[in-house]
């Protein structure tokens, strides 16, 4: 299994970030989104589980909705993204997955193409090193930095356990970090931006960043070649434009609600036509 | 015919198609009707990943 440094980074990152939170004793994770190549797996992105995941110290159950956008943003520069595997952290000091784990990984490989998945499991009994300037790998399967550890397993459908994997780092991105800055948002928006982009196949998405921070643009094109409704949406706003013969304006018009926004403005322009 | 340019996803989706081809053998599909792109073998539809996602079991 190959795993960018970007993806590697954001899992350490990440749980160290998760460790030092309100929520810090409970188990956390991420769905992998990958290629799956002839004789390998390559982890190029990583989908947090979410603020409104529901989790304790002994479980974790993702949050999806912000989970399957992020899929369709991150899979707009790839078509050949596809799931790979899922990280999970314990809070103790259990490297393993747990039986109950197993049951539910063995049914959920046995749904995917290849019939197999990675699994990680992140732990904070790595052993600390001088300096914690970098990560080490004690084992094949494990990697370790500033005393947070994860280590890798394989499971195949059919299997009766989990196989240890052998991790190796290349260079490569974590694509849907940029997403994580405004993970929240996408889950406030997640599933009214879903039902749009069923009913609005043409729509595309953008991330963008800037002194304001980060936000999401969504680029409904219209019928006039060039043209496109426009709409931002940031952590503490929605607001819309329209993009018509090269000029973009800003529409006053403020509608949380993502889909229904989208819906009355285009019925406008349509009283307009 | 048909001359419209492709969108910037589209573009990319093609030059990544046109580098799979040309590095990795990997094929190209062409629709029978209109000769148009209609991706590679390799890809994966969203419906998949989206059940993938969907699916993931709880995790004690």
């Amino acid at each position: 299994m190959l795993l960018t440094d970007g993806v590697g980074r954001t899992l350490f990152e990440e749980f160290a970030s998760h460790r030092s939170e309100a929520r810090g004793e409970e188990e956390t994770g991420w769905v992998l989104l990958g290629l799956r190549e002839a004789r390998e797996v390559v982890v190029l992105a990583t989908l947090p589980a979410g603020t409104l995941r529901d989790a304790s110290v002994a479980h974790v159950r993702f949050n999806s909705n912000a989970q399957v956008l992020a899929s369709r943003i991150v899979r707009q520069t790839d078509r050949r993204l596809t799931v790979v595997g899922v990280v999970h952290t314990h809070p103790g000091s259990l490297r393993h997955p747990s039986d109950g784990d197993l049951r539910g990984d063995g049914q959920w490989v046995a749904n995917r193409r290849g019939k197999e998945g990675v699994f990680g499991i992140g732990t904070a009994d790595g052993v600390a090193t001088p300096g914690d300037l970098f990560a080490y790998q004690p084992r094949s399967h494990m990697q370790c930095m500033k005393g947070l550890r994860f280590s890798w397993y394989s499971l195949r459908q059919g299997d009766s356990a989990y196989r240890p994997i052998p991790v190796e780092l290349t260079i490569g991105p974590d694509l849907a970090r940029c997403l994580h800055g405004m993970w929240s948002t996408l889950e406030f928006h997640a599933e009214r931006i879903e039902r749009l982009y069923r009913q609005q196949s043409p729509l595309r998405f953008e991330v963008m960043s800037d002194e304001w921070g980060p936000g999401l643009l969504l680029i409904l094109p219209l019928a006039e070649t060039g043209d496109s409704l426009r709409v931002l949406i940031r952590p503490k706003e929605v607001r819309y434009y329209l993009l018509r013969s090269g000029e973009l304006l800003e529409v006053h018009h403020h509608d949380e609600w993502v889909d229904r926004g989208v819906y009355l403005l285009l019925a406008e322009l349509a009283a307009r036509a | 015919m048909d001359f419209r340019p492709l969108n910037d996803t589209e573009r990319r989706q093609l030059i990544n198609a046109l580098r799979g081809n040309a590095e990795s053998d990997r094929a190209i599909l062409m629709d029978r009707r209109d000769t148009s792109f209609l991706g590679t073998a390799d890809e994966v539809t969203d419906e998949e990943v989206i059940s993938a996602i969907k699916s993931v079991p709880c995790h004690y």
